[in-house]
C-alpha cells in the first residue's frame, strides 16, 4: 500500500515498531545507524545469550522489512548525506530528545527546505514542548506518567509495571497512524508536516479513560490484585482454575450482565450454586450494588461461589465451557502456549525468517492486520550493521567508488 | 484555519465497546466524517462502564463512551428491520469505508458482509475488527480485551515473583487494537486514493497486540527462555521501582540506567557515601541487592510529597515521575501544556471532558470541538442532512420501529 515510499528511520527503541510498520505495509525503509550499530543491538535478551552486535533479539523483533545503513551524524560529510537521502524520502522518523537533531541542523525546519514534502515524524516520552519536555524518562517513568502504573498491582505492595517494556510500543504505533494521515493530507495538498508523538499521552490510553475522572468528577480507580476497584466495587479479573489461571469478567448492567447471567444459568444446571443466586438480577445488580440494596459482604459470597466453581476446572475445561456457552473466561496463558495456540497455527499466523548467519531460521509474530488486495509480506530480515551501505549509497544515492571509500576512511559510515 | 487532514473521509462505523470506537475517534479527531450506528436493543456495553460524570451511572454520563465516540453522528437502528437494513445500505453508498467489530457472524446475517457491500459499492473498504480474526478454530470466540490479553500471554507478565499473576489492568488488548486499526484504515484510505481500489481487512486484536510482545516471543523461539512476571526488576536499570511518598497510597517511579544517573541520585539523596558502597558499585550489583537498595531510597522518598521528588531528581537528571492518578494528570503542567483534556459541550450533561488526540499535526492540528452522541442525539441530521431523506420518509421510518 505504500510501495514507492521512502522513509528514514534514525530512532532507538522509542521509535523502531512505528517504522517496521511503515515497512511492513510496503514502504522501503532505510534504518539509518551510527557507525557500530545502533545502541538497540547492545539491548538483550541476545541470540543464545551470547552478546554481540548481529544477536540481539530486541534488535531483530522490530527492525524486519528495512534495509541499513551507517552515518555518522555527528560529522558534517554524515549530515550532508542524510539530507540528500532526506531530499528523496517521504517520510522521516526520530526520536531524539526534543531539540537534538535541531541542533545538529537535522530538524524539521531544516529538511523542509529542500524537501516540502517530507512528513517528519518525531516521538519522544513528553512531545516537544512544555514544561517537562527535557525530562529523563524510561519505559516505567512513562507509565507512571501517563495514568497506567498506579492501575497495576497488589493493592497491599507498590504499583508495578509489565514485565516486559510497552511504552513506546503504544507511542511507535500511534505515530504510524499519525504518519498515514498525514500522508494521506499531502496526497491532495503536496506539504508534508511535522508530527510530534508524546509517549506520555499515547500510554494514558491504556488507562481507560479513568485519567477523565478528576475533570468530570468520576473518583478514582485503584489497583487490586487482578482486577480492579472501580467506583468502590472490587471487580476481579483473574481468577483460579485447578491448574493455573483464567480470566473472566463477572460484572452487571445491562450489556456485560447477560453474559454473568449465562455463566450463572450453567452453574445452577451443574449444581454450583443455589436458587437465589440463580434468580438474582444481574443486570440491574450494580445498581443495586451502589444503592446498597445488596451489601459487598453478599458480593463478596457471590464472588466465592464463582471462585470455587473455577477451582475445580482446569483451563482448558473452563475454556472448552466459554466457548459452548458464549462465556466470558479464557486461560492466562505463558508466552510458550501463545505459540502453541491452534488459532494462530490455523490462520498461519507465524512466519519464518532465515537468518543464513544463524544455524535456524526464525519465527516472527505474523502480519498485524490481513489486507486483502495488498497483503503485508515479510520480505526482509532484520539488516546486519551497515549492510545496505553501498546499495544505498553508491546504487542510490550515486556515490562513486572513491568517495565510498573516503567515508569509509574516515568513520562516516 | 488550515482544513483538516481527513475532511473528506466518510466512515460508517458499527464499532462497538473499546477497539473499533478508538479507531473512528482517531480519524473524527482529523476531520473524517463518522456515523455511529447503534442499538437502543443492544447498547454499547461502554455506556454501563465507568468513570461516570458526577458518579450519574445513566448509559449518557459514562466517560467511557464519551471518550471513545467524540465528534462522531450518532443514529440508533432496530437492525431487524428491513426498513433500518435500507438506511444501512444507503450509508454504505455514501461512505468510504465501513468499520464493524461484531464477532465474525453478526454482519453476514444482516446482508453487510464484505461481499454484499461491495455489490452495491464497489471501491468500499471495510475494516472488522474481532478478538481473535475472522477464521480458525477460535473465530467465534468472542469478548473484551482481557480475554485476549490473557491468550496473548500479558496476564502472565504482570506480578510479583511470590504470588501468582496479577495481570494487566483490564482490557488490555483493547488499547493495542486501535492503533493499529487506525493504521490499517489510513493505509487502505491511501491506497484507495492512489488506485480506486477498496479492499477487505481482517484485523484480529490478538495478531496486532502479539508484536507488542514481539521480544519474549523471539527469546522464546530463539532461546527456548520462559518469561515469568518479574514485579519492577528491569534487566538495563537500577535502581528501578516504585517507591513511598508522603500521603497515603502515593508513589514516585525512579529509573537509573547510567552510572552518572546513579552518581547523581546518591547525591540527591543525601547519601553521597552509597555511590562508593560496594554493594552497589555497578548495575549488577545494585541489582543483586535491590532490595537493600529499595529500603535506603524509600526512607528517602517517604518523606516528600511524590511531586517534590520529582522535581528534585529531575531537576539532577535522574528518570523520576509521580505514580499520577487521575487527579495528578489533571494538575499536571505538561498535560495542560499539551492540551491533553478538552472541554466539550454535551447534549445531556451541558458540558463534558474528553482526552485530546494523542499526537500533534503541526500544519494540520486535530479538532476536537464535539462530544460523543447521546442514543439517537443525530437520528434526523443523519436521514435529513446526509442522506437527503425527506420528511415523509423519516415519519415513516420512526412509525416502523426502524429507528430503535
Amino acid at each position: 500500500m505504500l510501495a514507492g515510499c521512502h522513509v528514514l528511520d534514525l530512532t532507538t527503541e522509542r521509535g523502531l515498531l512505528c517504522g517496521q510498520i511503515l515497512g511492513d505495509l510496503g514502504a522501503d525503509v532505510i534504518k539509518v545507524e551510527p557507525p557500530g550499530g545502533s545502541p538497540v543491538r547492545a539491548l538483550g535478551p541476545f541470540f543464545k545469550d551470547e552478546p554481540g552486535p548481529e544477536r540481539s533479539v530486541c534488535w531483530w523483533a522490530y527492525n524486519r522489512n528495512k534495509r541499513a545503513i551507517t552515518l555518522n551524524l555527528e560529522t558534517a560529510e554524515g549530515r550532508e548525506i542524510l539530507h540528500r537521502l532526506a531530499a528523496k524520502a517521504d517520510f522521516l522518523i526520530e526520536s531524539e530528545n526534543p531539540g537534538d537533531l535541531p541542533q545538529r541542523g537535522l530538524g524539521y525546519e531544516d529538511l523542509r527546505a529542500r524537501n516540502p514534502g517530507l512528513v517528519y515524524v518525531s516521538i519522544t516520552p513528553f512531545g516537544q514542548d512544555g514544561p517537562k519536555a527535557s525530562y529523563a524518562d524510561s519505559d516505567l517513568i512513562i507509565m507512571a506518567a501517563g495514568g497506567t502504573l498506579i492501575l497495576y498491582g497488589d493493592e497491599d505492595r507498590p504499583p508495578i509495571r509489565m514485565s516486559v517494556p510497552q511504552a513506546y510500543l503504544h507511542a511507535s504505533a500511534d505515530a504510524a497512524a499519525a504518519a498515514l494521515i498525514a500522508f494521506y493530507e499531502r496526497l491532495s495538498s503536496g506539504h508534508g508536516q511535522q508530527v510530534d508523538v508524546a509517549a506520555q499521552e499515547s500510554i494514558a490510553l491504556a488507562a481507560q479513560s479513568t485519567p477523565l475522572a478528576a475533570p468530570i468528577h468520576g473518583g478514582e480507580t485503584s489497583r487490586m490484585a487482578g482486577g480492579a476497584k472501580m467506583g468502590g466495587i472490587r471487580v476481579p479479573l483473574v481468577w483460579l482454575a485447578s491448574d493455573g489461571q483464567v480470566t473472566c469478567v463477572f460484572l452487571f448492567g445491562p450489556a456485560i450482565g447477560v453474559f454473568t447471567r449465562r455463566l450463572v444459568d450453567y452453574m445452577y444446571a451443574h449444581g454450583a450454586c443455589d436458587r437465589a443466586m440463580h434468580e438474582t438480577d444481574w443486570i440491574a445488580y450494580g445498581d443495586m450494588l451502589a444503592t446498597g440494596k445488596v451489601s459487598m459482604e453478599e458480593y463478596e459470597r457471590v464472588k466465592s461461589v464463582v471462585a470455587a466453581f473455577f477451582s475445580g476446572r482446569t483451563k482448558a475445561e473452563l475454556f472448552d465451557l466459554a466457548r459452548a456457552n458464549n462465556l466470558l473466561i479464557a486461560p492466562v496463558a505463558t508466552i510458550g502456549d501463545v505459540l502453541e495456540n491452534p488459532q494462530f497455527i490455523a490462520r498461519e499466523y507465524w512466519q519464518q525468517l532465515d537468518h543464513p548467519e544463524l544455524a535456524m531460521p526464525l519465527r516472527y509474530p505474523g502480519p498485524f492486520a490481513r489486507f486483502g488486495a495488498s497483503p503485508i509480506t515479510f520480505r526482509r530480515r532484520p539488516p546486519r550493521v551497515g549492510e545496505h551501505n553501498r546499495e544505498i549509497l553508491m546504487g542510490e544515492l550515486g556515490l562513486g567508488d572513491r568517495e565510498f571509500a573516503e567515508l569509509a576512511r574516515k568513520g562516516i559510515i | 484555519m488550515p482544513e483538516l487532514p481527513l475532511k473528506d473521509v466518510k466512515i460508517l462505523d458499527f464499532m462497538w465497546v473499546l477497539a473499533g470506537p478508538g479507531v473512528t475517534r482517531m480519524l473524527a479527531d482529523y476531520g473524517a466524517t463518522v456515523v455511529r450506528i447503534e442499538s437502543t436493543e443492544r447498547i454499547d456495553p461502554t455506556r454501563t462502564v465507568g468513570p461516570f460524570q458526577d458518579h450519574n451511572t445513566s448509559p449518557e454520563y459514562s466517560a467511557l463512551w464519551g471518550n471513545n465516540n467524540a465528534g462522531k453522528y450518532g443514529i440508533t437502528l432496530d437492525l431487524s428491520r428491513p426498513k433500518a437494513r435500507e438506511v444501512v445500505f444507503d450509508l454504505v453508498r455514501w461512505a468510504d469505508a465501513v468499520g464493524e467489530a461484531f464477532s465474525p457472524k453478526a454482519m453476514r446475517n444482516w446482508g453487510f458482509d464484505y461481499e454484499s457491500l461491495r455489490k452495491i459499492k464497489p471501491d468500499i473498504i471495510m475494516l472488522s475488527t474481532c478478538l481473535m480474526g475472522q477464521t480458525g478454530p477460535l473465530s467465534r470466540f468472542a469478548g473484551f480485551g482481557n480475554l485476549a490479553a490473557a491468550l496473548c500471554g500479558f496476564y502472565n507478565l504482570v506480578g510479583w515473583s511470590d504470588r501468582s499473576p496479577s495481570g494487566p489492568f483490564s482490557a488490555y488488548t483493547d488499547y493495542i487494537g486501535p492503533r493499529f486499526g487506525a493504521v490499517a484504515l489510513m493505509a487502505a484510505l491511501i491506497h484507495r486514493k492512489r488506485t480506486g481500489h477498496g479492499q477487505y481487512i481482517d484485523l484480529a486484536q490478538a495478531e496486532s497486540a502479539l508484536h507488542f510482545l514481539a521480544v519474549p516471543l523471539l527469546d522464546t523461539v530463539a532461546n527456548g527462555r520462559e518469561y515469568r512476571p518479574v514485579a519492577n526488576y528491569d534487566p538495563d536499570h537500577a535502581p528501578h521501582g516504585v517507591y513511598p511518598a508522603a500521603g497515603d497510597d502515593r508513589w514516585v517511579a525512579i529509573a537509573c540506567r547510567t552510572e552518572d544517573q546513579w552518581r547523581a541520585l546518591c547525591l540527591a539523596i543525601k547519601r553521597p557515601e552509597l555511590a562508593a558502597d560496594t554493594r552497589f558499585k555497578t548495575l549488577a550489583l545494585r541489582q543483586a541487592n535491590r532490595a537493600e537498595l529499595d529500603k535506603i531510597i524509600s526512607e528517602w522518598t517517604v518523606r516528600f510529597d511524590p511531586h517534590q521528588t520529582e522535581g528534585t531528581l529531575q531537576a539532577a537528571g535522574i528518570p523520576a515521575y509521580t505514580v499520577q492518578t487521575s487527579d495528578d494528570m489533571w494538575r499536571d503542567p505538561q498535560l495542560h501544556h499539551r492540551g491533553h483534556f478538552v472541554q466539550v459541550p454535551h447534549a445531556a450533561m451541558e458540558k463534558t471532558y474528553v482526552e485530546n488526540s494523542r499526537f500533534q499535526l503541526s500544519r494540520t492540528p486535530a479538532r476536537v470541538d464535539r462530544a460523543a452522541p447521546t442514543l439517537g442525539e443525530h437520528n434526523d441530521y443523519v436521514l435529513a442532512n446526509i442522506l437527503g431523506y425527506d420528511e415523509d420518509r423519516i415519519t415513516d421510518l420512526v412509525a416502523d420501529g426502524a429507528l430503535g
